[in-house]
């Protein structure tokens, strides 16, 4: 299903495990993840879904299992997850940018003071970003001057600007007015094009049938089937699956 | 009438130059508060930072229990009672002068108000800030001091100078333990020439006055401050 089936996949969850409390919410999930992939998670609310993407940068510390990111266990408290970090850029429903920053300071400020790189070196990679989203103009304004589907472009050039091996993107769009979100979700496919390897958490069918190499449903906290797009959507097998997509479709 | 308040006036403050106690007073005044907001601010800072590590992390365990003691304690007594305690039972073996003890006792005093509003200050951040710093990579400090208390000193700027405002007129307790302050510099000439009202109002009006230009300064300050967020 994937390109790349020989290689060794860029992540590697095996038996992955979530409670909070007494509710599991994540029940031994393994997954492996290529690179170039662009894996589309979707399913109902409440199933699990943004609980496996956080654990993937362990935001949502896993309560079992392995994550191994480019051969590295992740989930190990011996590992220096902030140094893995910098390479699993992740894009936030709330796009999150900080406010006290100009456009430009958000998207340097991991490169300067992460990566060692020059104010000069950083800000001059941050504007080529910027003019690939077509918000060059903005690098001098400040987050709360932009509407949502710039905020969210910025948000994602954020995330590219430290370099990342993958990107993980956690709904998107769902905070964005209808309008804006084909400006990001075109962001998203130019990105897919580049072969950049992508998790994308989303409730976009339209978005997974085009863009994904593999879209996998999830419910009750398992993954309940996973295909390549055309098949997933014109021939589901699982039952639950059928139902989701009766209803969203 | 008029010549009864000028003859008050000239009693009050020129004979023996006894507008000296007001402006020695004041000095006073204005040395304390100044030293005890920066006490103030040092320690509050870090019983905040101490306190909110722990709510996130639940590291540092002893450190927020010693904290919390802290707090309480200062925060259940009157200030008055502190100041007397630092100068007669703490420094009683070795005085380090009147001025400096009422520093300390103010500083610390002020760091237990401060640290509160500090921690409110901090938790008032959404956590996507904080989830947003941690992803690119930033570890827990990096991201509370590039990205979290930037946006918390924004939000505590008002209640930060109310503060400090609390803590000038509170430095007016001085005279408790002998200290010439601006209060007592008032007190002293009316206890010279037998007249309250000129010695008394001067005291207040220069309160006043200070206060205010202080909460003009913030206003400007906050402003400033403001202008990022539009």
């Amino acid at each position: 299903m994937s390109i790349n089936n020989m290689e060794k996949p860029l992540i590697q969850v095996q038996n992955l495990g979530k409670k909070f409390g007494e509710m599991e919410v994540l029940k031994d999930i393994s997954v492996d993840i290529y690179k170039g992939d662009v894996v589309c998670v979707i399913g109902p609310s409440g199933s699990g879904k943004s609980t496996f993407l956080r654990c993937l940068n362990r935001l949502e510390e896993p309560s079992g299992g392995h994550i191994l990111f480019e051969g590295t266990d992740i989930v190990d408290k011996k590992t220096n997850i902030d140094k893995h970090r910098q390479k699993m850029g992740m894009v936030f429903q709330q796009f999150n940018l900080f406010p006290h920053m100009t456009i430009l300071k958000n998207l340097t400020l991991g490169p300067v003071k992460l990566q060692g790189k020059s104010e000069k070196e950083a800000r001059e990679q941050a504007l080529k970003l910027l003019q690939k989203v077509g918000l060059a103009d903005r690098a001098d304004s400040y987050p709360n001057q932009l509407s949502g589907g710039q905020k969210q472009r910025i948000a994602i050039v954020r995330a590219l600007c430290m370099n990342p091996d993958v990107m993980l993107f956690d709904e998107p769009t769902s905070a964005l007015d209808p309008e804006m979100v084909g400006e990001v979700l075109t962001v998203m496919r130019e990105l897919a094009d580049e072969k950049m390897t992508m998790v994308v958490v989303t409730h976009e069918m339209g978005f997974a049938r085009e863009v994904a190499t593999r879209v996998m449903f999830m419910d009750g906290g398992y993954f309940l089937e996973e295909n390549e797009p055309g098949e997933f959507f014109a021939n589901p097998k699982n039952d639950r699956l059928k139902l989701f997509l009766s209803k969203v479709l | 009438m008029w010549e009864k308040l000028r003859d008050d006036f000239y009693q009050n403050f020129i004979v023996d130059d006894r507008w000296k106690y007001i402006t020695d007073g004041l000095q006073n005044t204005l040395k304390i508060t100044f030293f005890a907001v920066l006490i103030g601010i040092l320690l509050g800072f870090l019983v905040a930072v101490i306190r909110s590590t722990y709510e996130n992390t639940h590291k540092l365990k002893v450190l927020n229990w010693i904290c919390g003691v802290y707090l309480t304690v200062i925060r259940g007594t009157p200030v008055v009672v502190q100041l007397m305690i630092m100068y007669f039972v703490i420094f009683s073996f070795h005085d380090p002068g009147q001025v400096f003890t009422a520093v300390v006792a103010f500083g610390i005093n002020s760091g237990a108000y401060v640290a509160e509003i500090f921690r409110s200050g901090i938790s008032s951040i959404e956590k996507g800030q904080f989830e947003a710093g941690r992803s690119l990579g930033f570890n827990y400090a990096q991201t509370m001091w590039f990205i979290i208390m930037p946006q918390a000193f924004k939000n505590v700027v008002p209640t930060l100078a109310n503060e400090f405002i609390v803590l000038l007129k509170e430095t007016s307790v001085a005279g408790y333990i002998g200290l010439q302050d601006l209060t007592k510099g008032g007190d002293i000439i009316k206890s010279r020439t037998y007249s309250a009202f000129m010695p008394l109002l001067a005291v207040a009006v220069i309160y006043l006055v200070m206060v205010m230009l202080f909460s003009q300064l913030v206003k400007v300050l906050e402003r400033r401050l403001q202008r990022s967020e539009h």
